[in-house]
């Protein structure tokens, strides 16, 4: 039950709080909507640099092997003035990461919402990016 | 007694001016008197009730367009599947104005005698707008943001922007692919903008595009005023630094 609450409820707080649903500059160009992936995994590098912050991610796959995936934040602008700065993003840490799949298909992906080992989630998109929904089951 | 006389007659002089002082509250003014923008700032939202609210980057409202021309309806175009026509900004071409302004990111206004600058955290882009009284520059190739100039009227400061090229208007597309909004190489702007009390600016934005409209339109926005921004100041953004999925192809990591 717990897991299906605590879910519902952010999702709710989320759009209480007024965070855009909507698209900006290049999330349309750059990703589809209709992939919305969530991954958990291991960071291994992360770019503070514009337009939008990359941060990487190890994620196992279900065969044992390991795969390098980048995720695409906001501008490091926005997220500062959000209050989210580079060393919340720590090398080595295990995070859950939602957002939506590159349109040419490669291992990268937006990285609109970033789940903390303490359960802290914080809206890591764009101000304009797709947020993704927080009711997608974890793959792989 | 002919001193409790010249200080009664000096009150008496003093009190009609302390009360019929104007109720509206001191707005910020430079040295010479004239209303003064400097300061950090929202981007330009939607007015109160609007239940878009501030989050998004702002457009025009449909409802606010003059009809128009015979032919106008070019400047609304579908979305080709070419990033390079549908969003030019993936490679880092410029946002242009009035677009650009409507992005929902930070601003910084810097005011002297004879400019105001306004700087946009969006691609830094910059505006420098004479307030001398100097005409339109001639000769110019067309802009992306124009060539603005101002002037005051009152406490309004009216900026008209001309020489324009041909580019998006706003970032409505992302709403409705069907209207991918551009304006004409005939674009005028006027924005005039004032205080609204002491945290807001008053915002209103005229598009006179005479290729597409049969008049002139005007949209009211506000701009609030973000003082507690002042100590971080505007961050840099330089789209070439890593901009990776150009068009949506990604490099290699």
């Amino acid at each position: 039950m717990r897991r299906i609450v605590i879910p519902a409820l952010l999702a709710l707080a989320a759009l209480a709080s007024g965070i855009p649903l909507l698209a900006h500059h290049s999330f349309a160009a750059e990703f589809d909507d209709q992939k919305p992936i969530k991954m958990t995994g291991v960071i291994t590098k992360v770019e503070w640099q514009n337009p939008h912050i990359w941060f990487y991610l190890d994620v196992k796959n279900p065969d044992g092997t390991t795969t390098n995936w980048g995720f695409a934040g906001g501008a490091p602008g926005q997220l500062m003035r959000r209050g989210i700065t580079k060393d919340q993003l720590k090398i080595g840490e295990t995070v859950v990461v939602e957002g939506f799949r590159s349109k040419d298909g490669s291992n990268n992906a937006s990285g609109g919402r970033l789940t903390f080992p303490d359960g802290r989630n914080v809206l890591t998109a764009g101000s304009q990016d797709r947020v993704p929904p927080q009711t997608m089951p974890a793959k792989p | 007694m002919r001193r409790v006389s010249f200080l009664l007659t000096l009150v008496l002089a003093c009190a009609p001016g302390a009360w019929t002082q104007k109720a509206e509250p001191a707005i910020p003014r430079t040295a010479d008197g004239k209303p003064d923008f400097s300061g950090m700032y929202q981007w330009p939202t939607y007015l109160p009730g609007d239940e878009r609210g501030h989050s998004n980057a702002t457009t025009f409202d449909r409802k606010n367009f003059a009809p128009l021309k015979p032919g106008g309806e070019a400047f609304l175009e579908p979305r080709t599947g070419d990033p390079r026509h549908d969003e030019p900004r993936d490679f880092c071409m410029p946002a242009g104005f009035p677009g650009g302004i409507l992005s929902g990111n930070a601003m910084q206004f810097f005011q002297t005698k004879n400019y105001l600058v306004m700087v946009h955290e969006f691609q830094r882009m910059t505006r420098i707008i004479p307030l001398d009284g100097r005409p339109h520059r001639k000769g110019l190739e067309p802009m992306y943001y124009g060539d603005p100039v101002g002037h005051w009227e009152g406490d309004t400061l009216v900026v008209e922007t001309t020489n324009f090229n041909r580019w998006s208007l706003d970032d409505y597309y992302y709403t409705n692919p069907k209207e991918f909004r551009m304006h004409s190489d005939a674009l005028r702007t006027i924005e005039k903008i004032r205080w609204k009390n002491k945290d807001t600016l008053y915002y209103d934005l005229t598009i006179d595009d005479p290729k597409i409209f049969t008049r002139a339109w005007s949209q009211e926005f506000e701009i609030k005023a973000k003082p507690e921004w002042e100590s971080a100041g505007l961050y840099e953004y330089v789209c070439e630094e890593n901009n990776r999925c150009p068009g949506g192809k990604c490099e290699s990591k």
